[in-house]
């Protein structure tokens, strides 16, 4: 009944989290057509700066549909809203507000505090990898129908390293929910630090090949190299760092 | 006669916040099948003492045992829960579920659930049971707490002031069925309150915690057999003596007279005021109330 209470909890963050990304997935196949007509007008186009060399490279990547969908996609839109769905479910938990009060009912029934913890640590990694699959196979499914194919192997590929490297922001909003009770504060944290990490990219390109988005939008793969094993590892690692710790420190706290 | 195992007992219990020791040395026992009120004041030490047993705190320093089992082990604190139905302070519940939610959730959770009791208590507290517990009204989710206490099936009953918010006639009611409840099944009860008459209404036994010690402790029969107010009328000004005989808790002089309050009955004192040639002697027994603040006052 811990699995029940915790779907009952993060149902709608789920469930929203997962129309979003669909939509967002459907918009990014049919928006392929009218970009295509768009593309010869590219060149004409006075792009300087790190940004406009980006939007330089996403108009080259576009012309072929696999890098239209990895850059749209992946590496932008599926990026960003994953992480902040994934940001928003690690939210909560047993001292949280966000999980509708009941702390000393929780805590009343004869069930170890690691167990509470790892229903609801387990109940969001399970959405979130949901969230990491069903909008992007959807791409797969849908592309034929603008006379396009993408891969369903690179599909579950970029799926998977969106959902292992991703899991951090996860990992760190659980954690935080268990030093901070009300339900602004570990997000904000979290988004906070994600931007920072996003903004380093172009300031300090010199450390976007370490970058947790790098991964997280396995680039390494999509430019023909192996998958980011190293990246996937530290990231694994630490977010099991950051669950543990999290326990650690609800065990050891008085209500 | 053999004395009744005590369920809940601890000694010489601490629990410290940071600087603030919110129980400080607490000696307790609570006797199986009793039902022992917890008195104090706001801030005496109740709930954090309930929060230990219920492992939610952890101890700093001293024993604390629920049925035999250290409230501090893991797997002892399970088996304690599993055998203990609880109702907190604040009667806080899962607001986004139903009634009907709540209490199959909390089913799972107790292999001995009584069906037949949720039945009864769903009809006698005329609960909704499709409605939201976040729509419930205050009288409503403790009734609620209490229904998911009582068919526990639990040997024990740990309630934190349930009557907190109620109105005088949810209060009686909610009483009434604990003590209904308590008559058919064979439970312990200990809950905490600072509404002392409801504790004179529905308890046997009662511990006065004061500043995180226990300062009375004792069935509540023989406390009331045992405090006495012995009342000296003088001719002249009352005179300030010290009485030798045990029990004195407080003597104070207004005038001619001279009052005495004992936890010990009224003989041993009577002795040694006759010795004071008083007028008129009066002894006069005390209510639960006036023990409870004369106890606290006398601490402070």
């Amino acid at each position: 009944m811990l699995w029940y209470k915790s779907w009952e909890e993060t149902r709608w963050r789920f469930l929203i989290g997962l129309v979003v990304l669909m939509c967002s997935a459907v918009g990014t196949v049919v928006a392929y057509p009218q970009l295509v007509k768009l593309l010869p007008l590219a060149p004409r186009l006075d792009l300087s700066g790190e940004i406009g060399r980006r939007v330089t490279e996403a108009i080259e990547l576009a012309r072929e549909y696999r890098g239209y969908v990895w850059s749209q996609w992946f590496r932008q839109n599926m990026m960003q809203m994953w992480a902040l769905f994934a940001v928003l479910l690690g939210t909560g938990g047993l001292l949280s507000q966000a999980s509708g009060g009941g702390t000393l009912f929780t805590l009343s029934l004869p069930a170890t505090r690691n167990r509470l913890l790892g229903v609801r640590a387990a109940t969001g990694l399970a959405e979130l990898l949901v969230l990491a699959f069903i909008p992007s196979l959807l791409l797969p499914v849908l592309s034929p129908a603008i006379g396009q194919a993408y891969g369903i192997g690179d599909a579950l590929i970029h799926s998977a390293c969106m959902f292992l490297a991703g899991a951090v922001f996860f990992s760190l909003a659980f954690l935080l929910s268990t030093v901070f009770s009300d339900i602004w504060r570990p997000p904000l944290i979290v988004l906070c630090g994600a931007a920072v990490l996003a903004l380093c990219e172009p300031v300090l390109p010199g450390l976007s090949r370490y970058s947790l988005f790098r991964v997280m939008s396995a680039e390494v793969y999509f430019r023909g190299g192996g998958l980011p094993w190293l990246g996937l590892f530290a990231s694994a690692a630490v977010s099991v760092a950051m669950l543990y710790a999290a326990t650690r420190n609800i065990a050891r706290q008085d209500f | 006669m053999v004395a009744d195992p005590s369920i809940v007992e601890t000694t010489e219990l601490r629990k410290s916040y940071d600087d603030v020791e919110a129980i400080r040395g607490l000696n307790l026992q609570v006797p199986a099948g009793s039902i022992c009120g917890f008195l104090g004041r706001n801030g005496a030490g109740k709930t954090t003492t309930i929060k230990v047993l219920l492992g939610m705190a952890r101890p700093t320093s001293g024993q604390a045992r629920v049925f035999g089992l250290a409230v501090d082990a893991q797997q002892a604190s399970l088996d304690i829960r599993r055998r203990t139905g609880f109702v907190s302070d604040d009667k806080d519940l899962y607001g986004y579920m139903t009634v009907e939610g709540m209490i199959r959730f909390t089913t799972a959770f107790f292999p001995r659930w009584r069906g037949d009791l949720e039945r009864r208590y769903l009809r006698a507290f005329e609960l909704p049971v499709g409605r939201k517990v976040k729509a419930l009204s205050r009288g409503m989710r403790t009734k609620l707490a209490l229904l998911l206490a009582l068919c526990r099936g639990a040997e024990l009953l740990i309630l934190d002031e349930p009557t907190s918010g109620l109105d005088p006639a949810m209060t009686e009611e909610v009483l009434q069925a604990l003590v209904t409840h308590v008559a058919s099944e064979e439970m312990t009860v200990f809950f905490s309150s600072h509404q002392i008459a409801e504790v004179d209404q529905i308890a046997d036994r009662v511990v006065i915690i004061h500043r995180g010690q226990a300062v009375l402790t004792g069935s509540l029969d023989d406390i009331r057999q045992n405090f006495r107010r012995i009342q000296l009328v003088f001719d002249g000004d009352a005179p300030e003596p010290a009485f030798r005989a045990p029990g004195v808790k407080r003597v104070w002089r207004k005038g001619r007279v001279l009052t005495v309050l004992s936890s010990e009955g009224a003989d041993g004192i009577l002795d040694e005021a006759r010795a004071l040639s008083p007028v008129s002697v009066d002894v006069v027994p005390v209510t639960l109330k006036e023990i409870f603040l004369e106890t606290v006052a006398t601490e402070d």
